[in-house]
């Protein structure tokens, strides 16, 4: 049986072959990573005039650069004359790249400088034909930096939606309102498909089960804790925020609260840290918002289709085939507070997070063994229905489920289709049709 | 005060890359003092762990949750676990006030669901005199990929 693309993805369950057939893998490079939004990065990790690092949208590789006014680009790491990549380097600072096969050299704004021996090309040959392919658009909401190669894509602003206020108060656990990511990168990979961790970052059914491990050994308290929000009697909500991002919302439903939230990922401080902290949190942003910053603070978000929101982390989901994923985790320290702050949030995050973290791991584990059980054919379909029963519509008018409600996934998935299926964009590309999977 | 001399040297590393190679780990802190570190930096050699992320900073009780969590039956990671051989080779004692840093170079083999994998770095290990023998008083790992995308390392390196 042949099935239509659009087919492939259902109200509650998704196809098997979505997550294993390169034809759909080149599609979804072409109608979601090109075609919409995709995080590149925080303005921190560009912070000087000159800085840059290199980061790949979709499968193409790219370069965030910062030019000498302040102005963030998106370049394409692709020299105009024959197509080497001219920046070799993870990240650094100059104010020019050279492709060295030739000489071609470039701004960091991508304006072709200079061309050895530029007479051999003739009078009509100009320059500013051969400015590096740049992203056509570049977008930053409190200091996430958001790349398209569609022009006509929409604001930023508009394309994050529901999901801005939680953003808000990512951030504004900052008393300065700003977070930094300049303290490294975890970079781990995984042979499976993207799509495996996005669903996971927002996915409140697995760690019960994923991280017995890790939450038996943070101590009885803590432990149960970190479980009980996960447990099918737990009060937490998952939510759709519109446009394919969604959250787990973790704060606490019956009190507000001026003291940080219990969290294994943030880790803990000595009083006097902690009180100096929160003193100027409500010195900024009075005790209400305070206490919602506090409470709302221990998050899931997942912004469509590569952006996770985890913990203290900026995660970005790296797509490399339709079997092998990269995945990147910056961490992030907050603006203005003491630093024993952000010595236990990055102390919280290691234990947890990275190639060798207490958990990560283990959830990477799974996207292996799931790409291994996939082959097996006759069990076509992945059910994502848990909740479809009990969802509501939100106050705000949001969907939201409980914590452990396949509410996000399904959300990920009807943007998805919308955007591959030409839904979104335009009703005029015909559903693909694709190949038997062999 | 005792010199710690480079065959005693290379007689606690091998003896170390014993325990971890058989996943001893309970007999492998017996090694550690009680105030040792492990650390394993993150993006290169790793200058101040309270300013950059590692891939481990831990101290005595982190490393014993750690190893407790890698033996538990869920840790699923390690399930089944990785088999590892390792090499330890240019070993450089250089003694210090209560002991001695030891420098050597490993080359690592990993064995997991059907991959093998290849790791190697650079060890450096503070050795301190207590208790009538030489304990691991700070271990140190960089590895050579450091800075590079790894899809698992829940095993002590």
């Amino acid at each position: 049986m042949e099935l239509k693309l659009d087919e492939l993805v259902q109200d509650s369950r998704v196809h098997r072959r979505i997550y294993l057939e390169p034809e759909i893998f080149e599609l979804e490079m072409e109608r979601i990573f090109e075609s919409n939004w995709v995080f590149v990065g925080h303005e921190s990790e560009v912070a000087d005039p000159g800085d840059y690092k290199t980061v790949p949208i979709g499968t193409q590789p790219a370069i965030m650069t910062r030019d000498e006014g302040g102005e963030i680009h998106v370049l394409m790491n692709r020299c105009t004359h024959r197509g080497s990549t001219i920046c070799q380097e993870q990240r650094g600072n100059t104010h020019t790249f050279r492709c060295w096969y030739h000489g071609w050299t470039f701004n960091n704004k991508g304006d072709l400088i200079g061309v050895p021996y530029a007479n051999g090309y003739g009078g009509s040959f100009d320059k500013r034909n051969f400015s590096l392919i740049k992203a056509a658009r570049v977008e930053r909401y409190r200091g996430l930096v958001f790349a398209s190669l569609n022009p006509e894509v929409e604001s930023l602003a508009d394309y994050l939606a529901s999901a801005k206020y939680y953003i808000d108060l990512f951030m504004d656990l900052s008393p300065q309102g700003e977070v930094e990511s300049r303290s490294g990168i975890h970079k781990y990979g995984y042979d499976g498909n993207w799509k495996f961790q996005m669903e996971n970052g927002v996915d409140g059914y697995h760690p019960n089960f994923v991280h017995q491990s890790f939450f038996e050994t943070q101590g009885k308290q803590l432990g149960r804790q970190a479980m009980q929000l996960f447990a099918g009697n737990s009060e937490c909500e998952s939510k759709d925020l519109g446009n394919g991002h969604a959250i787990l919302d973790m704060a606490p439903r019956r009190a507000a609260t001026t003291r940080p939230v219990p969290n294994l990922l943030r880790g803990a401080t000595s009083r006097a840290s902690s009180d100096a902290y929160i003193e100027s949190l409500i010195r900024r942003h009075g005790n209400d918002r305070t206490a919602e910053i506090l409470a709302a603070s221990n998050v899931n978000l997942a912004i469509f289709p590569n952006l996770l929101v985890i913990g203290i982390q900026l995660r970005i989901t790296i797509p490399v085939s339709a079997k092998r994923t990269d995945v990147h985790l910056l961490p992030t320290t907050l603006k203005g507070v003491p630093d024993e702050i952000n010595v236990a949030r990055l102390r919280a995050h290691e234990s947890f997070y990275g190639p060798a973290g207490g958990g990560a791991p283990d959830d990477v584990e799974m996207f292996t063994r799931c790409t291994e059980g996939l082959r097996v054919k006759g069990a076509e379909w992945l059910e994502l229905s848990r909740g479809l029963e009990r969802e509501r519509i939100g106050v705000d008018g949001l969907t939201v489920g409980h914590i452990t409600d396949e509410v996000p996934q399904r959300a990920f998935y009807r943007r998805w289709k919308a955007l591959m299926c030409g839904v979104a964009q335009s009703r005029q590309i015909k559903p693909l049709r694709v190949a038997r999977t062999v | 005060m005792a010199t710690l001399r480079r065959a005693e040297a290379e007689d606690m590393l091998y003896a170390e890359a014993r325990l971890l190679d058989e996943r001893r780990y309970g007999e492998w802190l017996e090694m550690l003092t009680e105030d040792s570190t492990y650390w394993m930096p993150c993006n290169g050699n790793g200058t101040d762990p309270n300013r950059e992320i590692s891939l481990i900073y831990d101290d005595f009780a982190k490393l014993s949750d750690r190893i407790d969590r890698l033996t538990s039956d869920v840790a699923h990671a390690q399930s089944p676990p990785s088999k590892t051989k390792r090499l330890i080779s240019n070993v450089q004692v250089e003694p210090v006030d209560d002991g001695a840093n030891v420098i050597s170079a490993f080359i690592l083999y990993e064995l997991r669901r059907g991959k093998q994998r290849v790791f190697a770095g650079r060890y450096e290990h503070r050795i301190r005199f207590e208790d009538g023998r030489w304990k691991i008083a700070a271990k140190k790992t960089v590895l050579v990929d450091n800075d590079e995308v790894i899809d698992n390392l829940t095993f002590i390196v």
